[in-house]
Formats: C-alpha cells, sequence, structure tokens
C-alpha cells in the first residue's frame, strides 16, 4: 500500500480516446439512421432552396453564385447543428436520465477528460457532418475539388466552438425543455443572420455588429476562403475569434459541470 | 502517505473526522473508520443517512469539506489528489445500471476496458472469464435490453471487476433483486473477498449486512451510530429474543407495570414487541395472550438497527 509505486493508469491521451471511442461507438451502432440524415439535409436544402428559390437569384453575392454561397454556409451550419444539439440534448439526456456519467466517472476518468473527450467528439460529429455536405456540394458540381478539402476541419473547429457553447448553456439546466429557448433563440437565428443565406453586408448597420459577434459568422468566413482558395488578412480575425472564443467558453463549461459532477 | 496498518493487516481505506456539507444539510458528519485489507465492510443506514456520499468521497467522485484533519487514504492515495490512481486500483458499481442500451454485453465491456488502457485481446480474455464467474456467459452478444434486472447488476459488477479491483466499492448491490439473484451475488462477493478483494458496500438490508459483512457501520443523519461485526452488533446491542403482538383491545392496557423487569417494550400503533434475553420470559408472557396471535422470534440486525436509528422516518424516506 505505498503510493511511492506509480500506478501505471492510462496517459491523458489514452483517456480522452476512450471517451471518444465511446461515444463513436454508440454513435455508429445505428449507422443507417446516424449517418444517412447528414447528407439528406444539405440534399433537400439545396434542391427546395438553393435550385427552387435560387433560380430567380441572379445577383452575384460575395462574388458567388447564389447556389455557391448557400453551399459554402451550409457546410458549416450542417456542423454548428449537430454540435449544438449533441452537447445540449445528447449530454443533458446522459447526465440525467442515463446515467452515462456515473459509470465513466467510477473508471480512471477525471470530469475534465470526460468533458474534453466529449468537446472532441462534438468536433468529430462536426467534421463528418461537413463531409457529408461537401460531398452533396461535389455531387452537384458546386465545389470543384480539390478546393474545399480543407472544409472538414473548419467544420471540426465549428463542431468544437458549439461543444463548448452549448455545454456551458447545460451546465445551467435544470430541465431539458429549457433547450428550447437555447436552440430556437440563439441556434436558429444565428442560421439567418450570419451570412448563410445572405451577406451581413445587407444587414442594417445598426444591427451589423451583431452578426459580427456571433461565432457562425466567423466559421461561415472560414469555410468560404477554404472552398474558395481565397486568404484574406482578414481571415486571421477569425481564426483568432474561433480561439478565443473556444478557449474561453471551454473554460466556463468545464468549470461549471464540473460543479455539477463532483459535489 | 503510504500507510501500513498496524495490528490486524493492512488498512486499504482509511476514514478520519470526515464531513460533507451541501449547503445547510450536513451529509456526513465527522464520520471515521477504517478497512481493513481482504474484509468487507458495510455502511448501513437508513435512506439519506449519508452513505452513498461517504461512498463517493473515497472514489473522489464527491468532495470532502476542508478542514484540518479530515483524512481520507484509499490504497496509500487521497482520492482529492490521486483519484485516478484510487480508480485504476478500484472497481466501482454505482447505485443505478447504468449500461449502454444501443449495445450488446460485449460491446458494453469493451468500450469499458478502453477506459483502463486494457489491450483489446487482454480484455477479450477477461471479459470471458468475467461473464463465466457472474453466470453470464451465454448473453455475451445479448442486448441490453433483453436482459432481466438481476443480470444487468451482475453486468455491472463484471464491469467493475474488468482491471482486477484490489477494492471493489458497491452502492446498494442487491436493491430490487429476487432472492435467487441476491444470493447469486452474495456468493460472488463472498469469493472475491476469499481471493483477497477488500469490499467497501452500502445498503439498507440488515441481512445483507449479516450475511457478508465483516464489519458493519449503521450510520444515520451523517453519523456513526455502531460499528462492530454483525455477530457482535447483535449479541451486544439488543436481547437475544422479540415477542412480537398485534396491538388488539385487550393488548392496549398493557405497562411496564405487567410484565417481568426484563422484559423491555416497544409500542408502536399496530405493534407491541418484547424483547427479551430469555426466551422462556417470553413464553410465560406469550401464554397469557390466551390463544391471541403472537410471534416470537430470535431478534435480527434489523431490530438493532430501528433500535439505534429509530423508527420514525426521515424527509428522504
Amino acid at each position: 500500500m505505498k503510493s511511492s509505486s506509480p500506478v501505471a493508469y492510462p496517459s491523458l491521451a489514452q483517456r480522452l480516446f476512450s471517451v471518444w471511442y465511446r461515444h463513436v461507438r454508440v454513435y455508429t451502432k445505428n449507422l443507417i439512421s446516424n449517418g444517412l440524415p447528414p447528407f439528406l439535409e444539405p440534399l433537400l436544402f439545396l434542391l427546395g432552396v438553393g435550385l427552387g428559390l435560387g433560380k430567380y437569384i441572379t445577383q452575384s453575392m460575395e462574388g458567388l453564385s447564389y447556389l455557391e454561397f448557400l453551399g459554402t454556409g451550409l457546410l458549416v451550419t450542417a456542423a454548428m447543428f449537430t454540435s449544438a444539439y449533441e452537447c445540449t440534448f445528447g449530454t443533458f439526456i446522459r447526465l440525467e436520465f442515463e446515467k452515462v456519467y456515473d459509470g465513466m466517472l467510477a473508471a480512471p476518468i477525471t470530469v475534465n477528460d470526460l468533458i474534453v473527450g466529449e468537446i472532441i467528439w462534438a468536433g468529430t460529429k462536426g467534421l463528418f457532418f461537413t463531409f457529408a455536405v461537401l460531398c452533396v456540394l461535389t455531387a452537384f458540381r458546386i465545389i470543384h475539388l480539390p478546393a474545399g478539402l480543407l472544409a472538414p476541419l473548419v467544420g471540426f473547429v465549428t463542431g468544437v466552438m458549439f461543444a463548448t457553447l452549448s455545454l456551458w448553456v447545460t451546465s445551467f439546466v435544470k430541465t431539458i425543455n429549457h433547450f428550447n429557448f437555447y436552440l430556437t433563440g440563439i441556434i436558429s437565428p444565428m442560421f439567418f443572420f450570419s451570412g448563410v443565406v445572405f451577406p451581413i453586408s445587407n444587414l442594417p448597420p445598426s444591427v451589423r455588429f451583431i452578426a459580427e459577434i456571433v461565432p457562425l459568422t466567423h466559421c461561415v468566413r472560414l469555410a468560404r476562403a477554404v472552398c474558395i482558395g481565397q486568404y484574406p488578412p482578414s481571415l486571421l480575425a477569425s481564426l483568432g475569434y474561433a480561439v478565443v472564443f473556444i478557449a474561453l467558453t471551454g473554460w466556463l463549461a468545464i468549470r461549471r459541470l464540473r460543479r455539477r459532477l463532483v459535489r | 502517505m503510504g500507510q501500513v496498518g498496524y495490528a490486524g493487516g493492512m488498512k486499504v481505506i482509511r476514514v478520519h473526522n470526515i464531513s460533507k456539507s451541501f449547503g445547510k444539510l450536513c451529509a456526513v458528519n465527522d464520520l471515521s473508520f477504517e478497512v481493513e485489507e481482504g474484509t468487507c465492510f458495510g455502511l448501513l443506514g437508513p435512506n439519506g443517512a449519508g452513505k452513498t456520499t461517504m461512498m463517493k468521497m473515497v472514489y473522489g467522485r464527491s468532495s470532502r469539506d476542508n478542514h484540518d484533519g479530515g483524512v481520507i487514504d484509499v490504497l496509500g492515495y487521497d482520492p482529492a489528489r490521486d483519484e485516478l490512481a484510487i480508480k485504476y486500483l478500484s472497481g466501482v458499481v454505482p447505485q443505478e445500471n447504468n449500461l449502454d442500451d444501443e449495445l450488446n454485453v460485449i460491446q458494453n465491456l469493451m468500450i469499458y476496458s478502453k477506459f483502463y488502457g486494457l489491450p483489446g485481446k487482454v480484455a477479450r480474455e477477461r471479459i470471458e472469464v468475467l461473464l463465466g464467474f457472474l453466470e453470464l456467459s451465454e448473453k455475451i452478444e445479448s442486448p441490453i435490453k433483453e436482459l432481466s434486472g438481476g443480470m444487468q447488476r451482475r453486468l455491472v459488477i463484471a464491469r467493475a471487476l474488468l482491471n482486477n479491483p484490489k477494492l471493489l466499492i458497491l452502492d446498494e448491490p442487491t436493491t430490487g433483486l429476487d432472492p435467487q439473484v441476491r444470493h447469486l451475488i452474495w456468493d460472488k462477493l463472498r469469493q472475491l473477498r476469499a481471493q483477497g478483494t477488500t469490499i467497501l458496500l452500502t445498503t439498507h438490508y440488515m441481512e445483507e449486512a449479516f450475511q457478508i459483512c465483516d464489519t458493519v457501520l449503521i450510520m444515520d443523519k451523517g453519523r456513526k451510530i455502531l460499528e462492530d461485526s454483525p455477530q457482535r452488533l447483535l449479541r451486544e446491542n439488543i436481547e437475544a429474543y422479540v415477542l412480537e403482538v398485534p396491538m388488539t383491545n385487550g393488548m392496549r392496557g398493557w405497562g411496564e407495570s405487567d410484565l417481568p423487569s426484563v422484559v423491555r417494550l416497544d409500542r408502536t400503533d399496530a405493534t407491541l414487541r418484547l424483547y427479551a434475553q430469555d426466551i422462556d420470559q417470553l413464553k410465560a408472557v406469550a401464554d397469557r395472550l390466551s390463544g391471541g396471535q403472537y410471534y416470537l422470534r430470535q431478534t435480527t440486525l434489523e431490530d438493532v438497527f430501528l433500535k439505534a436509528t429509530g423508527r420514525a422516518l426521515n424527509e428522504k424516506q
């Protein structure tokens, strides 16, 4: 019973991997019902809005055709939605109903490992959802490879950003219905007012600054940049925003969820 | 840090003067106990007594109140600093079965083995042994949803044993299970203890404590009430026999003065309980009931428990 002999518990990387692996295995268990919609959704959206409505939009937007403009935006909104749902409803169910975390925290996993693993998993889902949109856009010849091959990476970053934000929100929530305020009040508006369906330069100057503050705007800029292969210096601001945003909301999320998990 | 126990073997768990408050509620109040290697130690108490909270502090899932003099030492580690070492060397069976319903038995265990860093081949062999041990071998490919409550419980125990723990921690291992499964689990726990595994469990079943625990700590409202071996608890804290008589009109008038002085009286609305060391004293009383209903039996740990913690319900019961 001497503590001088070190215990060979798994390293940080192994612990994070094992949390991530757990989520991958559970997600891929229902491969068809989980894996098909990410491809169908952008398809429906492009058919309905892009081709249907887009026919009437002849004006170019930020130098792109409407389908290019919308399509490159959809790359990251898919990542945003999946990550936001995963880290609100998904996390809350694991936390309160299924008690999955009680089981995981009985193994040599710390609360920090658990939360960071969760964030990496949400990033992975973002990557996969963006990849699915990329496949559809390529099939429709809206994007021509190899342009856009970096887009899934932007999807990962987007997934991580919305994971940290959503986990922070989740740390406050006592009843699952409260997520509706967040998803309808914050996530959905971002879809419409972050330069996905129309350029934010068309917003009235009095509200335009809001679009500059919210995270999705910066994800969209990064996604468009990698798709058209143009990297203006101003893009560094979006990249910096992403880094600071992840660090800040991630820190807040871990701090608050920790108090909820270790009482 | 490393603590070698004094007479009687190594102490796997040492808890000294530990308290835990949630706001104004004091869940654990200045509790101390030690668990010797290779023994089974039971925390016994009503719901809300602080058993689970105490148990969670042992493996770092709950943080103790910070004050001088409070010590928790598990296998030579302090859970506040070295929770990973403690969790790596221990197996935990939480109160609720939290298996992944989407997956089957082997997948659940394989995923969990990753948390311990077990290589795939080692994990697979270990899983086969454990499923055999807990009599679940035939269920290896079964979805969790098809398992009965008793099978799920055994699977959670198998999961806790994946890394060959030195210390097995179980929170109410058999609550809600039928007698067959309960006895099977008790047998398995006895076998593990015989192999040298130290066991810490919480329970509110007196029978369970009596059957498998070497030492029982009865707690109530966060405090220690009694601590001893189940046999000694019985011998030293309660009379050997009890006569239980349903309250009927004729009985209501009975008081201490109607009884031999060696008989202790405990009265509730529905039942009169008469305790005595000598069974003949109680038989004599029973004869005076002139054919009315009564039940004369040996006392159990449950009688000790009720005597120690009282019959009134607390707000969590």
